[in-house]
C-alpha cells in the first residue's frame, strides 16, 4: 500500500509532507535505496512540503507535545490536517503516514477517509518518517539554523517538568518518608535513650534498676533532676510518670535518699537535662509521626493496613515505590519482598528460596507454627496482594476488604492449628461486599425502594417501575385477578436476576473480585441516577 | 575490525591481577534496585543517592590516600594531554585522572574534583610582538570510572565511544545526570545531549543539572516508549544505553529504529544480574549481543568493565538499516 502524505511532528510545529515518489517496500533494505534516504539531494525529490504549521508559542507546543505523546490527535493537529489534506471521498481514500499507532487511530476517527500507515505498519513508511527527521531543519524553509535545537530544549524541559510537577503518586510518596524517617527516629530514639541512662547513672545510678524502659526513665530523669530534691510531697508527681504505681514512686523516693550516685554541679546538670529533654521531646515526635502514618494509610491504603498493619503495609509501599507499583507485583513477589538477597543468593547456588521476605515482620507468620510458617506468609502474601489492588483501584476508602482478609488469615492459621474449616473465600468476599454495598445503601436512603430491579442497559429503574405500575392498573382494571399474576412474575425475575448476580459472585479469584468491584461502582453509579431522577420530579 | 571480546586490562589502571575473577561474594543487587532509577520509579526517592554508591569515592575511588578538596590542583604539576577520544583529556600529575573539559567553569555538578589547567605564556603562541598574551585558564573536571561506567569503558581501552564534540548523543538512563554531565562535556555547546530518565526523583536532579548546560535536554519518559518523546529528539550520531533492565536490547533497538542515524554508534552498558541472575555472565553477554544483532546494530567490540564494576560488560555497535 501506497503512502500519500506524511505527518512530521516536531518541537516546532506540525509539518505534512506530499509523497512525490513512491519508494518500494521490496527493495527497501538495498543498500541503494537505504543510501538515497540519507541524501538529501535524493531525498528532497521523494517528498514535498505542504504545509509547515509551527506552534504558536511554549505552552501551545507543551500542549501538543502532551497530546501527541499520549497519541491524541490535538485540536491543533486537528486543524492542520484539515486544512492540507485533500477531500477525499469513500471511494479515493487518501493514505497519511504517522509515527505513531495511537495517533493513527485518533486521527482515523476524525477523519474518516483518511486511511494511516504506521512505522510499524510498514517499512517504507518508517524510513520516511527518519528522512524527513534527519533533513527537517533543511526541508522545513522558515526554519533558521538552530531554531530546532533551541525549541527541543525548551520543549524538554517544559515536558519534564510537567511530568516531574504533576506525579501520579503524591500520597505515597509521604508514607514512603514517614516510614522511612519512622526507622530513622527509632534508632536515634535508642541511641539517645542508651546515652540519657548512662549519663543521668553518674548521677542517680539506682534508677536503671527500678525503670528500666528508656522513655519512662528520660520522663523521669527530667523531673527528677538533683535527686536531693526529691521528697515525699513528689510521690504523686512521680507516679503519674510511672502509670499511677505508687510502690514504684516509692521506690524511687526511697533510692534517692541513699543513692550512690555522684553530686553534680549546677551546669552539669542542666546539660544532662538539655539531653534529656531532646530524647523525650522526640519520642513524642515519633509518637505523632506514627499518628501521621496511621491516619495517612487509612486514606491511602485502607484493606492494606487493615490487612496486616499500618508499619509492614507502609514498609511493602516504600519497598515497591509506590502502591500502584505494589499492586502490580504478583503475590509471590509480595511473599518475598524485602528478602532480594536471600532469593538471589538462593537462585544462584540453587537452594531453597526464602519464605518471607517484609511479611514476615506481621504477627501472623510469627504465630504460626514452624512446619506452617511457609504456608501462612503464601497465604497472607495473596491476601496482601488483593488487598494493595483493591486499594489502589477502588475510589472510595473503606476497610470492610481487609478486615475480611484479616478474618480469613486468622482462620487459615486457626485452621492449622486445630484443623476448624476455614470460610471459603466466596463467602468471605461475598459477605464483604454485601457490607459495603449496605454502607452505600444507607447513605443513599432513597435508593431502598427501586434497588432490588435489576436494569437492563440505558433503563433506569424508574422506567421499569413505571411500566409495572402502569401494567398493574391496565389489568387491575380489566380483572382483578390479575394483580397477583402481575406481582408474581416480577418478583420471579427479580429472583431469576439475583441469583445471575451471585453466579458472577461465585469466583473466589481476584478476577471476580474485581468484577465485584466493578459491580459496586456500577450499583454506585445506578444509585445517583436514581437520585438525580428522584429531584428532578 | 575483527569482533572479540576483550578484558579490560588495557587501559590507565590495569589493577586487576591474579585470575579474571575469583572468590566474589553474592549478588550485590536485587531486582534491579540498586539503580534506583528505573522500572517505575522502583525505590526512586527512597534513598538519597540513587546509585547506591557512596559518595564520590565509594569503593576506594582512584585516589587512594589523598584526602581534601583541591587535591588534584596541582596547578603546575598537571599537565592535561587530550585522550585518543576527542573530547576526553587525561591530567598527568602524581596519578592519571580522566577529566573533560568543563561546560561551565566554576562548578561543579555532583561534587566531583575540578582542576584549572593555565597556559603559561611560554608555550603560547600568542605571544607577539613582545606582548605577552594572557593566560588563559582551562577548566577541567574529574570523571570518576567508579561513578561512571562510560569512563570505566574508555579507561578500559573502548576503541570508539561514538562521541566527539559536536554529535548528538541519546542518553538513556541518565539518571541524576552525573555521567550525563560528562557526555555534555564531551560534545560540547555544538553538541546535544538528550538525556532520558523515568525515575522523577533522579529526573528532578537531572533537569537541574540540565538548566546549568544548555546542551542538554532532560526528557522524563520511559525509554521504552520511544513515540512518547518523538518530538523533542531529532536524528542522533549515538545511543548511550545504561538501563539495566532485561529488555534492554529490545528498548536500545526500538530507539535506534526511530532516532539513530545509519552508521550511529550503538554503546551499551551491561549489568548481567539484571538481565538474568542465574546464569553466568559470559553466557548474558553472549545473549544480548546476539539481541542487538537482531535489532540490526552490528556489534564491533565488548569489554568488561572490571576492575571498576562487577560482572558488567560494555558492547559498542554500530546501527545498520540495510540488509545484511
Amino acid at each position: 500500500m501506497s503512502v500519500d502524505y506524511l505527518l512530521h511532528e516536531s518541537s516546532v510545529g506540525y509539518a505534512v509532507f506530499k509523497v512525490v515518489m513512491q519508494a518500494d517496500s521490496i527493495g527497501n533494505r538495498l543498500k541503494e535505496v537505504q543510501d538515497k534516504t540519507q541524501d538529501l539531494a535524493h531525498f528532497g525529490k521523494m517528498v514535498q512540503l505542504v504545509s509547515f504549521a509551527p506552534f504558536q508559542g511554549a505552552s501551545q507546543a507543551l500542549e501538543n507535545a502532551n497530546e501527541v505523546s499520549e497519541g491524541i490527535a490535538s485540536e491543533y493537529l486537528r486543524t492542520v490536517l484539515e486544512t492540507n489534506l485533500p477531500k477525499a471521498s469513500k471511494k479515493n481514500k487518501i493514505t497519511l503516514g504517522v509515527s505513531d499507532r495511537n495517533l493513527a487511530g485518533s486521527i482515523k476517527a476524525a477523519f474518516p477517509s483518511v486511511e494511516c500507515e504506521t512505522g510499524e505498519t510498514s517499512e517504507v513508511v518508517a524510513d520516511l518518517l527518519r528522512g524527513l527527521r534527519l533533513h527537517a531543519g533543511k526541508l522545513l524553509k522558515q526554519l533558521q539554523e538552530g531554531d530546532v535545537e533551541r525549541a527541543q530544549l525548551g520543549l524538554g524541559h517544559a515536558y519534564s517538568r510537567s511530568k516531574v510537577k504533576f506525579s501520579v503518586q503524591k500520597n505515597d510518596n509521604h508514607i514512603i518518608q514517614a516510614i522511612a524517617t519512622l526507622d530513622h527516629l527509632d534508632k536515634a530514639i535508642n541511641t539517645f535513650s542508651m546515652r540519657v541512662r548512662e549519663w543521668y547513672s553518674w548521677h542517680f545510678p539506682e534508677l536503671i534498676r527500678i525503670v528500666s524502659d528508656n522513655q519512662k526513665y528520660a520522663k523521669l530523669a527530667l523531673f527528677i533532676g538533683n535527686k536531693t530534691t526529691l521528697s515525699e510531697e513528689s510521690l504523686h508527681d512521680l507516679a503519674a510518670l510511672v502509670d499511677d504505681d505508687e510502690s514504684i514512686a516509692q521506690a524511687i523516693i526511697d533510692a534517692a535518699r541513699v543513692s550512690m550516685g555522684q553530686d553534680i554541679s549546677e551546669t552539669d546538670m542542666e546539660n544532662v537535662m538539655a539531653f534529656a529533654k531532646r530524647a523525650v521531646s522526640l519520642s513524642d515526635y515519633r509518637k505523632s509521626l506514627q499518628g501521621y502514618l496511621v491516619s495517612k494509610m487509612s486514606i491511602v491504603a485502607p484493606n492494606l493496613a487493615a490487612l496486616i498493619g499500618e508499619t509492614v503495609g507502609a514498609r511493602l509501599i516504600s519497598h515497591a515505590g509506590s502502591l500502584t507499583n505494589l499492586s502490580k507485583y504478583p503475590a509471590s513477589t509480595v511473599q518475598i519482598l524485602g528478602a532480594e538477597k536471600a532469593l538471589f543468593r538462593a537462585l544462584k547456588t540453587k537452594g531453597n528460596t526464602p519464605k518471607y521476605g517484609l511479611i514476615y515482620h506481621s504477627s501472623f507468620i510469627g504465630r504460626a507454627g514452624q512446619k506452617n510458617k511457609g504456608r501462612i506468609s503464601r497465604f497472607l502474601a495473596n491476601k496482601c496482594s488483593i488487598a494493595s489492588r483493591i486499594d489502589n483501584f477502588s475510589e472510595a476508602p473503606t476497610t470492610k476488604f481487609g478486615d475480611a482478609l484479616r478474618k480469613q488469615v486468622e482462620e487459615r492459621l486457626e485452621f492449622y492449628a486445630s484443623g476448624t474449616a476455614p470460610t471459603k473465600n466466596e463467602v468471605a468476599m461475598k459477605s464483604a461486599m454485601d457490607d459495603v454495598l449496605r454502607d452505600i445503601n444507607i447513605e443513599d436512603p432513597t435508593a431502598g425502594g427501586a434497588s432490588d430491579e435489576e436494569m437492563a442497559d440505558g433503563v433506569t429503574a424508574q422506567a421499569t417501575e413505571q411500566l409495572i405500575r402502569q401494567k398493574k392498573l391496565k389489568k387491575a382494571r380489566k380483572e382483578d385477578k390479575a394483580e397477583t399474576e402481575v406481582t408474581e412474575p416480577a418478583s420471579k425475575k427479580k429472583e431469576k436476576k439475583r441469583k445471575r448476580e451471585s453466579e458472577v459472585n461465585v469466583d473466589g479469584d481476584v478476577k471476580a473480585k474485581k468484577e465485584k468491584r466493578g459491580h459496586s461502582e456500577g450499583a454506585a453509579e445506578a444509585d445517583g441516577k436514581k437520585k438525580k431522577k428522584r429531584k428532578s420530579e | 575490525m575483527a569482533f572479540t571480546p576483550r578484558g579490560g586490562d588495557r587501559g590507565g589502571r590495569g589493577g586487576r591481577g591474579g585470575p579474571a575473577r575469583g572468590g566474589r561474594g553474592g549478588s550485590r543487587g536485587g531486582f534491579g534496585g540498586d539503580r534506583g532509577g528505573r522500572g517505575g520509579g522502583r525505590g526512586g526517592g527512597r534513598g538519597f543517592g540513587d546509585r547506591g554508591r557512596g559518595g564520590a569515592r565509594g569503593r576506594g575511588a582512584p585516589r587512594g590516600g589523598r584526602a581534601g578538596a583541591g587535591g588534584a590542583r596541582g596547578g603546575q604539576k598537571t599537565v592535561v594531554e587530550p585522550h585518543r577520544h576527542p573530547g576526553v583529556f587525561v591530567a598527568r600529575g602524581k596519578e592519571d585522572l580522566l577529566v573533560t573539559k568543563n561546560l561551565t567553569p566554576g562548578e561543579s555538578v555532583y561534587g566531583e574534583k575540578r582542576l584549572t589547567v593555565e597556559t603559561t605564556p611560554a608555550n603560547n603562541a600568542g605571544a607577539v610582538n613582545g606582548e605577552v598574551a594572557p593566560a588563559t585558564k582551562t577548566e577541567y573536571r574529574v570523571w570518576n570510572p567508579f561513578r561512571s561506567k562510560l569512563a570505566a569503558g574508555i579507561l578500559g581501552g573502548m576503541e570508539d565511544i561514538h562521541m566527539k564534540p559536536g554529535s548528538k548523543v541519546l542518553y538513556l538512563g541518565a539518571a541524576s545526570g552525573t555521567s550525563v554531565s560528562h557526555v555534555a562535556d564531551i560534545v560540547g555547546p555544538t553538541g546535544t545531549v538528550f538525556a532520558v530518565e523515568f525515575s522523577h526523583r533522579s529526573g528532578r536532579d537531572l533537569i537541574n543539572m540540565a538548566t546549568h548546560r544548555t546542551n542538554v535536554i532532560p526528557i522524563i519518559e520511559d525509554a521504552r516508549h520511544p513515540l512518547k518523546y518523538r518530538m523533542l529528539v531529532s536524528m542522533v550520531d549515538c545511543i548511550f544505553a545504561d538501563v539495566a533492565q532485561p529488555d534492554q536490547a529490545r528498548i536500545v533497538g526500538l530507539n535506534a529504529h526511530l532516532f539513530l542515524k545509519v552508521g550511529g554508534g550503538v554503546v551499551v552498558s551491561i549489568k548481567a544480574n539484571c538481565i538474568d541472575s542465574t546464569a553466568a555472565p559470559e553466557a548474558v553477554f553472549a545473549r544480548e549481543v546476539v539481541k542487538l544483532r537482531e535489532e540490526r546494530i552490528k556489534p564491533k567490540e565488548q569489554l568488561t568493565l572490571e576492575p571498576f564494576e562487577r560482572d558488567h560488560a560494555m558492547v559498542v555497535g554500530v546501527y545498520q538499516r540495510t540488509a545484511a
